[in-house]
This record gives C-alpha cells, structure tokens and sequence, in this order.
C-alpha cells in the first residue's frame, strides 16, 4: 500500500551502534545485525583505519549516521564546516538518515563536547526549528533530532520536553530519535511520569530509537552507556514499541564496550520484546 | 524582557568550563538535587571526556605518568585550554608545548607526547598514493626527475631524550628504561604502514634526506647534494639503502 503522508522510512530492523572494538567480527563474517549506526564525528577525519573500515563494514551492512557535534540549540550561526563535512560523509556512506541531538555543545567557539540541555521556552524552540530547517535545506533530507538526558531544568523553561519536541517536530518537519533510556533518565531526575512523555509525542515522526544503560546514583540517574539495559528500561521500550508500533531499534553502547556477543544477546531481547509488545497491541 | 538564549548559553558554558556559580541561577533548585550538584554533573562530565580524549591521543605518555599524575596534568591542561575544535579527535595538540613550559626539567615528557601525537596524526592521516617498488616500475627511469614530497602521514621529529626506547617499553607494557639525554638530537620518523602507525629511529644524513622531500625535492636532485656531501662510492650505497626502505615502507609520494 502507498502511503503518501507517510514521513517515516520503512523499519529496517535491529541495529547496533558500530564500535572499533567489534571491527574484527563485522569483517570476519556477517553478524545476525540489520542495521548499523556510525558515530559521524569519528569518520570525520582525513583517512587511515576508520574510513577504510567504514568501507568495508558498509559494503555489507545498511548504515545510519548519528552525530553529536551539530549543536542544532547553539545560538549561533551553523558551523559550515561542520554541515559541509558531514554532507562529505554522507555521500560516502549514503545512510538511511543522519541523526543529532536536542541539545547545544558550546557558543562564542568554546566547545564542551557534551549535549548540554536548552530551557525549554519559546525562544529556544525558534532557535532550534530554524536551525533544523537550514540543517535540511542544505542536505537535502529530513533528519531525526534525539530526546537528550537531562540533570537541569532552566527556570525560563514554560512547557514539558515532550511538548517541546512534538512542537519542533512539527514546525520543522523532521523526524524523531527517541532514546528510551534518556527518557527514563530525564524521567528519574526530573519526577515526571516517563508514559506522559511518550503520549505526548508525534507517532508519525518516530523514525528510530535507542537502547542503553545508565549509572544509578539513587537519587539521581547519569546516562553512561557503559552497562546493560535495565529492566525498568525494556518495560518502558515495550510500551513505547506498543504505542508506535514497529520502530528501527539498535543498543548504543559507548564505554566498557563488551565482547559483540553480548551486544547482540541485548539486541535479541529487543527484537523478543518488540514482537511480543506488538502481539499485544494487535491481540 | 527575558534573557537572551545566548546570553543564558554564555553564563551555563562560563559555569561549565570557568566553575562560575552565576549559571546556578539559571537552574531550578527543587530541594532534592540541589543546583549545584546538577550543574556538577555537566562540570564533571566536561572535564572526564576533555581528560579522557587525551588520555587516548597521549597512550604512552600516560603510561608513563601513571593515572594520578596524567590526570593532574590533564585537569591542568583542559582547564588552560578551552576546547575550540568541532570534533574532539582534533583537542590537545598544544599538551606538548604545555609540558615542556611546566615542566621544563624532565624534557621527556613533551617528547613522548610530541611521538605519541604524531603517530596519532598517522593514524587517520589522508590516503594517497605511495611510490612503492611497482610504481616506480610503471614510471619506469622517468621517476627519478619527478618532484617527490612525503606521505600526509609522515611526520620527522627530532628529539633530545629515549623517548623511542620509552615508548616501545610502555608499548610492550615493560619497565620503561630511565629517561637520558642524548648529546645531539636523534631522528624519529613516523608514518603509517598499511593501516598500523609505525616508528623508527634514523640516522641523520638519511632524516636530512627525507627534509628535502618536503620542499619537493626529487630522487636526482638530491643525489646529486648527497654525492656532493658524501663522495660518490658512499653516497651510491647510502642512497641505494634508503630508497629501498623508502619505497617498502610507503613514507613516498610524487609530488604533483
């Protein structure tokens, strides 16, 4: 069936972040993995070992980038240089869709590398749907912009992240990465209700999302992408995979990079919890 | 009138890198996590990945230092150097001029982290063509008239310590030797082997010879200084020995 107003791509599956660690099992033989998703920034260098083994992996596999330097929140004129290396990239690996974050890394060029939070008002939601909008005139395509973790909430900050997002999305016209764990996480460190949040977000827009673990430091949750998925997150993931229905999926894991199997073990409760959160739905 | 987002981006950054209290303001206080211990976790986060980048850029280095000391210097560092690069693959060049300012007695220092930083460079320098055995044979005599420059990859350092014996101790996760000065400096050349950043001393008539690739001498021009500098019967040997190596390891490229 066509769907014309469809936004979304069709799901390619479950997916794994690529991490150098697992370089040698992607290249030895394939792995039971629809999909991978790049780190842009990491093949944002002149050549050697990671563009030779971006190459090699992509003959094989479908491939989405996921970027954390775009700082699609600064306000400040876009980094050119920045837009203009990753549209190299991109024509080299000719993803499925390009990724970044709600969130601003540095302004006045200082950079913290970390996916600082925005207040979450008016002027900042102006800021952030023009900046998605040159984002995709100049590439050309719609992109996803992630749900970040959050420690702070600004005091100018006047409507819910939720409602942020959904009012972005649809302003700017892009699609969404919906990061379950950061849900959960924000969730945690900010006392809301983390099924609020998912009611309040654009099904149609809902182009991926992510999988992880985080440090629990009681009364706050840190995003650390260095553990297992915990149980309170999948409980979530299925009820959000039970809202959206069927969504590319993939674990993101970033430190204390365990072996693949582990990985791909993860990956299969995904794909269990998925089919069984669908069966529900449609039961 | 509210407060310009910029200006707000401008406080939270100066409370983020320079520790300004000011940014606590920006941030509700709900009685459970105070601001400060919020804004502490952006302040935490900031200075582990800073240090944390130049613990992989400086491997060896920090090896050598231990995990106390390199984060000492690390924390130093990031907090007098400000990240002004997109990409963090690109933070921490200025560490070893850094070290050798703070701690000009033990010069060793800046020099692993001058070779550690070089083969750094190589790791994921730009890929061209290298002038290897097959394509000096496809050039046939021609070759030896064309302007010649080295590898992106390569970089010859000169350095005063054993900063190579260190280095390949530290690799090998041995007991580094004890750091001597040399009477003159010594030679390194890095460059990329295939895909695997490589190292070796050299000495320095053939570091001499390398230079001049780098104004775009070609393989003629610099016989005949080496012939002049050397005699001919050595100069032949020499010159025969070099390209030999050159040409296996791949550090050669033509220059137009």
């Amino acid at each position: 069936m066509i769907e014309p107003d469809r936004k979304t791509a069709p799901s390619p599956g479950f997916g794994l972040g690529l991490r150098p660690d697992h370089y040698p099992d992607f290249l030895r033989g394939p792995q039971p993995v629809d999909w991978l998703e790049i780190i842009s920034e990491n093949y944002m260098v002149p050549g050697g070992k990671p563009l030779a083994m971006l190459d090699a992996i992509r003959a094989d596999y479908p491939m989405v980038m996921h970027g954390v330097s775009l700082s699609i929140g600064s306000d400040e004129p876009l980094d050119m240089d920045y837009l203009a290396a990753l549209k190299a990239l991109e024509s080299r690996v000719e993803p499925l869709w390009i990724s970044d974050h709600l969130c601003w890394t540095g302004i006045n060029a200082h950079n913290t590398h970390d996916l600082l939070p925005l207040p979450y008002d008016a002027p900042a939601l102006d800021c952030v749907v023009e900046n998605i909008g040159r984002v995709q005139d100049y590439l050309g395509r719609r992109i996803l912009i992630e749900n970040p973790s959050s420690y702070v909430t600004f005091r100018s900050s006047d409507r819910s992240e939720w409602d942020f997002l959904a009012e972005m999305a649809e302003r700017a016209d892009c699609l969404l990465l919906l990061d379950v764990n950061n849900i959960y996480v924000s969730a945690r460190n900010h006392g809301f209700d983390p099924e609020d949040y998912l009611a309040g977000l654009p099904a149609d827009r809902i182009q991926q999302m992510h999988l992880a673990g985080h440090s629990d430091m009681g009364d706050h949750v840190i995003d650390t992408h260095d553990t297992d998925v915990c149980d309170a997150v999948w409980d979530l993931y299925a009820s959000a995979i039970r809202r959206f229905g069927s969504v590319a999926t993939m674990i993101e894991r970033d430190d204390a990079i365990p072996p693949l199997a582990d990985v791909l073990a993860e990956l299969d409760c995904a794909r269990a919890l998925s089919a069984r959160a669908l069966e529900t739905e449609h039961a | 009138m509210p407060e310009a987002l910029r200006e707000m981006q401008r406080r939270f950054l100066a409370g983020i890198v320079g520790d300004d209290a000011d940014a606590e303001e920006l941030i509700v206080d709900d009685g459970r996590v105070g601001a400060r211990r919020r804004l502490d976790i952006y302040r935490n986060n900031y200075r582990a990945s800073l240090t944390g980048v130049l613990a992989d850029h400086y491997e060896r280095l920090h090896a050598y230092l231990g995990d106390e000391q390199f984060d000492n210097i690390a924390q130093a560092y990031v907090k007098a150097h400000p990240s002004t690069t997109r990409n963090l693959r690109y933070y921490g060049e200025a560490l070893q001029a850094f070290l050798a300012k703070h701690f000009p007695a033990d010069g060793e220092l800046a020099e692993l982290a001058a070779l550690d930083w070089a083969l750094r460079h190589a790791f994921d320098a730009r890929d061209t063509a290298v002038l290897d055995a097959a394509a000096v044979g496809a050039l046939g005599d021609a070759w030896i008239e064309q302007r010649l420059a080295l590898h992106p990859s390569v970089r010859l350092l000169r350095v005063r310590f054993n900063v190579a014996a260190l280095w390949s101790a530290l690799d090998a996760e041995r007991e580094p030797p004890e750091p001597v000065a040399f009477a003159s400096p010594v030679a390194l050349l890095v460059w990329r082997s295939g895909q695997q950043p490589s190292f070796r001393s050299l000495p320095e008539a053939e570091a001499d010879a390398l230079a001049r690739f780098e104004a775009g001498s070609s393989f003629t021009a610099l016989s005949a200084h080496v012939i002049a500098a050397m005699g001919e019967a050595g100069a032949m040997e020499a010159l025969a020995a070099w390209l030999g190596r050159w040409l296996a390891d791949g550090v050669l490229i033509l220059a137009d």
